[in-house]
């Protein structure tokens, strides 16, 4: 710490400039009042800074933080957790800056200020968010620079260079400790930001709910295949099933939380991919059927839906192995198959009738099941994101009045009716489909591709899925939501600017399907770079993970990294042996163009005296040159490059011009 | 055991850094350690790490790579910065004990700019400078003078913190500078002598100041007055104890005598600098004897250095 207490204009300069940049991120969760706070805080240092205004004293200081105590506690409700915390991390940042004085109050808020940067990657963390974030920094580290200064530097620019320079020549360093600093597990619990604003699905279902979704095009997760990407019909991505149905709202029935795999059987080929899954705010994990996944990723369900300890609340890589043809539950009937066959009390005759005659009509379930499907299938049924509201017995009205809804409508009403005819059947809860990137080789399944769809189990061969959507508007299946709505306008209407909607200009598409492709790369690279992906990746280099040869490999590239560094800052090889011999040895090549060469043991006084004998017409500029030269040299006059530069080329501009010799 | 590693060290140094009016500073002079603003930095960095390991945040991550990063490449421009850099002796002039001796060094740039460059002897207040690209900058120095002789500071330190403060750079050169520090002037009595061996200073004073303006007159005595200055006879004539004030002497030559003055030398030395300064300052040619060293009497500048330097040195090792 420097013992000058004050602070530089041009720290002060970066400082606020720094101020604002950190902040701005932060506005969209910060409360109103804490702009107006940091707006006045601002105005009255810079009030200070040209002596219209006084620091603020202790009963002001107190007032203030007073003031913000009882702000954070009126506007988040507590003044503990990661919302409080970063509200009152600001409001420190802002106030420390008003009452700051000395250099080492300036460090203080540039510490700070570093610390709110990194709060800003909890609330955001896209590419964007990354790249903005090394504005504040650049100018943090340059009040930092400004701080150091002898006071006599004055203008903020080249200290912002300096600043700028040094985070360039610091970053291939700093990818070298991001890529082999041993990620581990959370030390401790901590709380998560509450407003990230998750959409997706709910452990309850409502058709209302899934129309929702459908107009949010917010990513839900990412697939790359290792092998051949199936083709969508065949993508329903499981996320959980719904069992209980009070007449109106289906919902999972505590018999699916018994965290017991039910027994199944693999059988066909496996399909091997990973999952990015952006967070939920759920446990539940998305596979294809039959999932397997790696003990610590989480367990299966006894529904077969997998399930992590702890909420999603940040992206998670996984691996998953399926085995789509795999027989579930099939030699020994399940022991919570009563849940199956749950219906409500009372209510929806008419559907119930109609399963009862179903029933005699096909007393094989199979029949039964393909007569309901092709029930849809025939029947004039529309397929609509905006159906009309349906009445107290919503099964009887949507069967047989309405007939308009969407995945959730039918999915809902075909379980309802096989339970009605006594086959154990339940809701799947997910999503469907996807869209291919072609050049990532990946599915991107966003919330608008929720679906849910109906298992129903047989005795002897177990849990089946069947999807009535597909009867309805296969189109829903096979090509996704936008080609099943291209008579409506539900797809996106609240989003009028979604790049999504206009798939049909092509190079937005593709501007699109790049930006795409890099967030996926971010994605996958840079976010979740966590244990399981850095302990692969290191694998791949280094074929085997002895920690001794990488921590071997991380010295020895980093010294490497930092030796070239030290070549290039320091140049010895440029090391000028004395500027006044330098342009001493200019002047004499310059004269021996000129025939005038000096003697070995000349002097310069002497050497210049013949010269200027020789050459006459320039006797005035050699004698300059020769003055400034022993001035210099021998008088202890400043030593100044220029002077003499200028008395050479005095000289040269003097000389009648000659290319050499 | 401190004593002895400080010597040690100081032979180290020595021995690494020899003294030279022009040094260079280079990777064997440099010296380069973490400041204490770079201790906090680091427990900052290991907050933010902190924070990136139990959100499971890359991007914290990264942020506090790319700050350790920053704080690693600092390493290589701090040391840049004094790197290159020439220091050299200039001249000081002598002073009196109780003022400033000043040292000007003068600070070249062979190659690059040198900022913040800050050079002192701590604990003082280290004094800062930019040193621009192929240029220079004068530093003046100020070191109490507390006793007379050489005064010789302890090693210069020369510091630099720049770019980001994180790191402190240093060396400790020894630019061989010297200031001759006279001693402290002394107003009081007047040590005058007749001559070499002369006992009888007083009456051989008379005997010699007949005819001329021996003394001014006289003036009441005041304590600490030479007893063998008081007038006796104005005294036996009830005038009071009065001294004889000699303050325009002129004819003969005077001398200054160590030898005939009371008190411990030092004092005896500050009372000769006062009076070899006041005859200076009249232009009253005078002696000047010392135990052992004799100037003979003689007036000018010259006169007056070579025996301020005398009584600078006197008894003084070298």
């Amino acid at each position: 710490m420097s013992s000058l207490p004050g602070i530089p204009r041009v720290a002060l300069i970066w400082l606020l400039v720094a101020q604002v940049l950190v902040i701005l991120p932060h506005l969209v969760h910060l409360p109103l009042w804490m702009i107006a706070l940091w707006l006045v805080a601002a105005g009255w240092r810079v009030q200070i800074f040209r002596m219209r205004a006084r620091y603020p004293n202790g009963w002001a200081k107190g007032g203030l933080v007073l003031l913000v105590l009882a702000g954070i506690l009126l506007s988040r409700g507590t003044l503990v957790g990661l919302d409080a915390a970063a509200v009152l991390l600001i409001a420190t940042f802002t106030l420390k800056l008003l009452e700051m004085r000395t250099r080492r109050d300036a460090l203080v808020v540039i510490f700070l200020g570093f610390f709110c940067v990194v709060t800003a990657y909890l609330f955001e963390d896209g590419i964007l968010a990354a790249l903005y974030s090394l504005l504040p920094v650049t100018a943090l580290l340059a009040a930092l620079v400004g701080l150091q200064h002898s006071g006599f530097a004055e203008r903020p620019w080249p200290t912002l260079r300096l600043a700028g320079g040094l985070m360039l020549q610091a970053i291939p360093l700093m990818v070298l400790l991001f890529v082999f600093f041993p990620r581990m597990g959370p030390l401790w619990s901590l709380p998560l930001p509450s407003d990230k604003g998750v959409t997706g699905l709910s452990d309850s279902m409502e058709p209302a709910d899934i129309a929702e979704l459908s107009r949010s095009s917010a990513l839900a997760f990412r697939a790359s295949f290792e092998g051949e990407v199936p083709p969508r019909a065949q993508l329903y991505w499981r996320a959980l099933t719904l069992e209980r149905f009070d007449g109106r709202r289906w919902s999972q029935s505590s018999y699916a939380d018994v965290p017991v795999a039910p027994q199944w059987s693999k059988a066909g080929e496996p399909l091997d991919y990973s999952i990015i899954m952006q967070p939920s705010g759920k446990r539940w994990l998305y596979a294809l059927d039959v999932g397997e996944m790696a003990q610590d990723s989480g367990r299966m369900m006894n529904d077969f839906r997998w399930q992590r300890l702890r909420p999603v609340d940040r992206p998670l890589l996984y691996q998953v192995r399926s085995w789509p043809a795999a027989a579930r539950e099939a030699s020994a009937e399940p022991p919570g198959l009563r849940q199956a066959l749950q219906l409500p009390e009372q209510g929806d005759p008419r559907s119930r009738a109609w399963a009862t005659e179903l029933k005699a009509q096909y007393p094989q379930g199979d029949a039964l099941v393909a007569a309901v499907l092709q029930h849809f299938n025939r029947e004039p049924y529309v397929y609509t994101l905006r159906p009309q509201p349906l009445g107290r017995d919503s099964i009887d009205d949507f069967l047989f009045n309405t007939r308009r809804g969407f995945c959730a409508h039918y999915a809902g009403a075909m379980t309802f009716v096989l339970r009605a005819a006594g086959i154990p059947a339940r809701v799947v809860a997910g999503y469907q489909g996807g869209e291919l990137n072609p050049s990532g080789n990946y599915i991107q399944v966003r919330q608008f591709d929720a679906h849910a769809w109906v298992e129903y189990w047989q005795p002897g061969q177990g849990w089946r899925s069947v999807d009535p959507t597909f009867q309805v508007a296969p189109e829903r299946i096979e090509r996704g939501l936008e080609e099943a709505l291209t008579a409506e306008d539900g797809f996106l209407d609240d989003q009028p600017f979604s790049p999504l909607r206009y798939r049909e200009l092509a190079w937005l598409n593709q501007l699109r399907m790049s930006w795409e492709n890099l967030n996926y790369g971010w994605q996958r690279w840079v976010l979740g770079y966590q244990g399981e992906q850095q302990l692969k990746l290191l694998q791949n280099w280094f074929g085997s993970l002895d920690w001794q040869r990488l921590a071997l490999a991380l010295v020895g590239t980093g010294g490497v990294l930092l030796g070239l560094l030290a070549l290039w800052l320091l140049k010895p090889w440029q090391r000028r042996a004395d500027p006044q011999r330098q342009a001493f040895r200019k002047f004499e090549r310059l004269l021996a163009r000129h025939e005038v060469r000096r003697a070995a043991g000349e002097g310069a006084r002497a050497f210049a005296l013949r010269a200027a004998r020789q050459l006459p017409e320039q006797a005035a500029q050699i004698e300059a040159f020769a003055r400034y030269f022993e001035q210099q040299r021998y008088a202890g006059e400043p030593v100044s490059r220029v002077v003499l530069q200028q008395a050479l080329s005095d000289l040269r501009r003097a000389l009648p011009w000659r290319l050499s010799r | 055991m401190r004593a002895a590693l400080k010597l040690l060290w100081r032979r180290w140094l020595a021995r690494r850094i020899p003294p030279a009016a022009s040094v260079r500073l280079n990777q064997r002079r440099i010296f380069i350690l973490p400041s204490r603003v770079g201790a906090i930095f680091t427990v900052v960095l290991l907050l933010m790490l902190l924070v990136g390991i139990n959100y499971q945040n890359s991007l914290a991550y990264g942020l506090t790579f790319l700050l350790m990063s920053v704080f690693v490449v600092t390493i290589l421009h701090t040391y840049r910065n004094l790197a290159g850099l020439v220091l050299k002796a200039g001249g000081g002039g002598a002073v009196f004990v109780g003022e400033q001796a000043r040292f000007r060094v003068r600070l070249e740039s062979r190659e690059r700019e040198h900022q913040a460059i800050a050079l002192g002897w701590p604990p003082a207040r280290l004094v800062m400078r930019d040193v621009p690209r192929e240029g220079q900058t004068e530093v003046d120095l100020d070191l109490p003078a507390t006793r007379r002789g050489w005064l010789r500071p302890e090693r210069l330190r020369v510091e630099s913190r720049f770019p980001l403060g994180l790191l402190v750079a240093w060396s400790w050169v020894d630019l061989d500078q010297a200031v001759l520090v006279y001693p402290r002037p002394l107003e009081g009595e007047l040590p005058l002598s007749a001559g070499l061996g002369d006992e009888e200073e007083e009456e051989g004073m008379r005997a010699r100041g007949q005819g001329a303006d021996d003394f001014q007159g006289l003036r009441e005595y005041q304590p600490g007055d030479s007893k063998r200055r008081l007038d006796w006879k104005a005294y036996s004539r009830g005038q009071g104890l009065l001294v004889k004030d000699f303050a325009m002497l002129s004819g003969r030559d005077l001398w200054l005598d160590f030898d005939s003055l009371g008190g411990d030398s030092e004092m005896r030395l500050s009372l000769l600098c006062h009076w070899v300064l006041q005859f200076s300052e009249r232009q009253q040619a005078f002696g000047l004897q010392l135990p052992g060293q004799v100037i003979a009497p003689d007036y000018g500048e010259g006169h007056r250095d070579a025996c301020l330097r005398a009584l600078a040195l006197f008894g003084v090792r070298s």
